[in-house]
């Protein structure tokens, strides 16, 4: 069996193998590219960067049971000469050195093997009825006194629905159920607090797309610029001042040119053409602007600004 | 996007196919790069803020110069600190100390205090007795030097020669005239309440050098300048009627302007300085009429049956803003220089008077009253606009600079205490108290000297 194949239909299947092969991984791969949207616009140093993570040798320590500390720690202490055999009493239930001791019993007990299953079910009782001493603590009571109200009720309520409604949502035809189903108004418009209707008030609505458009590094740049530009100007037209300025920009953040004025605007000439010069010397003052993103590079590269006195007034 | 188009080119075998594909990336390349081109980032300052700029003392061309070269950069520091418009950086915090012009300054030691311009300067006496004054003007930034002139003068005019390169400063950073080399006439007031004397004073913009004018004999009011002689025009109350009166400054004489029977007041120079606009008082009535000061003849330009005064002329001499009643209160009116038909342009509340228009035709300032508030403002030549700017208990008068970005004016806050002198930009920001002898009133603001 001689199967006649075509050279040229193999070489144009590998071909195409090897092209749709490369297309795969080339493109699925620039996908996943997708660049960063968004900086952080303060820029912090090294020693910045210590100084806030470093601790504090004054902070608070970990306080784990305080209720506890302060039934034991400090009655005891104050009280020692005169009720000891009151409080005795009170130590020997409530107080926390008993919980250890259990703790290391079982722990002992339970690698023996001989006293199996009776012992094992004593030490558990007993672990749990180590922890039930703060019981005796006044919060704690009413802790669990809490609880345990708490839990009853929807015992009750979990037991009763189960048998009652079965028949009852059968048999009877709830008008408002039915209104509720065809009502198609927004549920906001009921009566719910403005937190409520939107959690995140701080950050938008939760259809906005604010938080993509911000803290770019087009916002750490206007920022930065902003704070060198100030043009001497103080007449009530200031807002009627435009300035396009282009700049070309080198890797490490600092211009690679000087900044070019492309146009001016104004009721003044020769105000204008001051206001651009006094535009340059802000983009100047301010390099480097190290803190633009290396890899996005070719979107900075080259950037188009207008400066303008809008609100100065 | 060049990238992209590179592995892409070598897997192609077809002339057509890479055609396509090398076309497919330089659309894609463009429309990538379309976003950046178009959106131009827009930057617009917080809030106004005067800009820094550094003035170490002048370099001395000998040593008995150091003293005058420290003062001319005093004088500059002050007038642009005034202004509003410069933050002028204090002496202590410079890194370098300029010590020859000639030499470029070691910039970075000025950006490091954050100076946007530099201004070093040298002031030498000439073997002749005159003084030599050189300054630069430094773009920090850039290392560029912006202008740079120098100036030969008596040595008693150091001060003017500091006003001169202080303008030369402000117009070459804000690409507007200044207005630190001029003049300001005033009333100068002593004695107490009852028994004041006022004469007429001259003095620097920045209240430095006052000589006066008059003796204080007669009660004078509502001095001002001439836009283009060295003319002063003043009411003056003499034996009878209070009359006005023309003063040569430079040669102290003067001459009564016309000779109207009855009360002359509220004069006015037109912008050529050829005329004189005036209210005459008729009965109760008070109407506009103009004085050519060559032919002395007169022009009636109203007459109606109310007060009509503060006639002020605007730049072009094609209009007058005048003060009237014909309304029932005081309020401003518009008409043509020649006559005609006014037209009213204020309408707030409360009563308008002494309406000034700006050197630069673009505001009309005035006195506002009400509610017992005096206060000065501005507004558009059509009434729109209305701005005030300072409020207060007698605040009257105001005046424009010659570049037309600060009004004077006088506050007088009663009692056993007299008026001052005040400045404030017509943005109403940077007021300040214009340091003058004993109490003043009146201001008048000249035009630029040079």
């Amino acid at each position: 069996m001689k199967l006649k194949v075509d050279k040229t239909l193999v070489a144009s299947v590998a071909l195409h193998v090897l092209v749709i092969g490369w297309g795969l991984i080339s493109f699925s791969a620039r996908s996943l590219e997708a660049p960063p949207e968004a900086l952080p616009i303060d820029i912090i140093s090294s020693a910045d960067l210590s100084k806030m993570t470093a601790g504090l040798k004054n902070g608070e320590k970990d306080k784990p049971k305080p209720l506890v500390e302060k039934v034991a720690d400090a009655k005891p202490v104050d009280e020692a000469v005169g009720k000891i055999t009151d409080k005795k009493e009170v130590v020997t239930s409530a107080a926390p050195e008993p919980p250890p001791k259990p703790v290391d019993k079982p722990v002992e007990k339970k690698p023996e093997p001989p006293k199996p299953e009776a012992k094992p079910k004593e030490e558990p009782k007993q672990a749990e009825k180590k922890p039930e001493p703060p019981k005796e603590d006044p919060i704690a009571e009413a802790l669990k006194s809490d609880e345990a109200k708490k839990p009853k009720p929807k015992q009750e309520a979990k037991a009763a629905p189960p048998q009652p409604p079965k028949p009852k949502q059968e048999r009877v035809f709830d008008q408002s159920k039915i209104a509720n189903l065809l009502d198609k108004r927004d549920p906001t418009r009921q009566s719910i607090t403005g937190a409520a209707l939107n959690p995140t008030s701080s950050l938008g609505t939760a259809t906005g797309n604010s938080d993509t458009r911000v803290a770019t590094w087009k916002g750490a740049f206007v920022a930065a610029v902003r704070r060198c530009f100030s043009f001497p100007y103080n007449g009530q037209d200031a807002d009627q001042f435009e300035v396009d300025i282009d700049i070309n920009m080198k890797l490490d953040g600092t211009l690679a040119s000087t900044p070019v004025v492309v146009a001016v605007r104004g009721p003044s000439r020769s105000v204008a053409d001051a206001m651009g010069e006094s535009a340059q010397r802000a983009v100047q003052q301010c390099q480097a602007y190290a803190f633009l993103p290396k890899d996005q590079y070719q979107t900075w590269k080259y950037i188009p600004m207008t400066f303008g006195l809008r609100d100065l007034m | 996007m060049s990238d992209l188009i590179k592995p892409i080119v070598p897997m192609s075998n077809v002339l057509t196919r890479r055609t396509f594909m090398v076309a497919t990336g330089s659309a894609l390349a463009a429309w990538g790069a379309a976003p950046a081109l178009a959106q131009r980032i827009r930057i617009d300052p917080d809030a106004f803020q005067p800009l820094p700029i550094a003035i170490p003392n002048f370099v001395p061309g000998s040593p008995q110069d150091a003293q005058v070269g420290g003062d001319v950069a005093g004088v500059i520091t002050n007038n642009l600190k005034r202004s509003g418009l410069f933050a002028p950086i204090d002496q202590a915090a410079f890194i370098e100390r300029i010590t020859n012009i000639d030499v470029a300054p070691q910039f970075q030691n000025w950006k490091t205090i954050n100076a946007q311009a530099l201004v070093t300067g040298r002031m030498t006496r000439q073997g002749d007795g005159r003084l030599k004054a050189e300054f630069r003007l430094w773009d920090v930034a850039s290392g560029q030097q912006l202008t740079g002139q120098q100036y030969f003068t008596a040595p008693e005019y150091w001060r003017r020669i500091a006003h001169i390169i202080s303008d030369q400063i402000y117009e070459r950073l804000t690409g507007e005239k200044g207005y630190f080399d001029s003049r300001v006439v005033f009333v100068d007031e002593t004695g107490p309440s009852e028994r004041r004397v006022k004469r007429l004073a001259l003095m620097d913009q920045d209240g430095a050098n006052v000589r006066y004018l008059t003796k204080g004999a007669d009660l004078v009011l509502t001095p001002r300048f001439s836009p283009s002689t060295q003319e002063i025009t003043y009411m003056e109350f003499g034996q009878g009627d209070p009359k006005v009166y023309l003063y040569n400054i430079e040669t102290g004489q003067r001459e009564i302007v016309g000779n109207f029977p009855g009360m002359s007041f509220s004069p006015r120079f037109s912008p050529d300085g050829q005329r004189i606009i005036m209210s005459l008082q008729q009965g109760a009535n008070s109407n506009l009429f103009v004085m050519d000061l060559r032919s002395k003849s007169t022009t009636r330009l109203t007459d109606t049956p109310a007060i009509d005064t503060s006639p002020s002329y605007a730049p072009d001499g094609s209009r007058i803003c005048f003060e009237s009643d014909r309304g029932g209160k005081p309020q401003i009116y518009v008409m043509p220089a020649a006559g005609g038909q006014a037209q009213r342009i204020s309408f707030g509340d409360g009563t308008y008077s002494t309406p000034v228009w700006s050197p630069r035709g673009d505001y009309i300032a005035f006195t506002k009253q009400g509610g017992g508030q005096f206060a000065i403002g501005i507004m558009k030549t059509d009434g729109s606009g209305e701005r005030i700017l300072t409020s207060g208990f007698h605040n009257e008068g105001p005046t424009f600079s010659p570049n037309g970005r600060v009004l004077m004016f006088f506050r007088d806050p009663g009692g056993t205490s007299g008026p001052s002198l005040f400045t404030v930009d017509v943005s109403g920001r940077n007021e300040q108290r214009v340091p003058t002898p004993g109490f003043a009133s009146d201001p008048a603001w000249s035009p630029l000297l040079s």
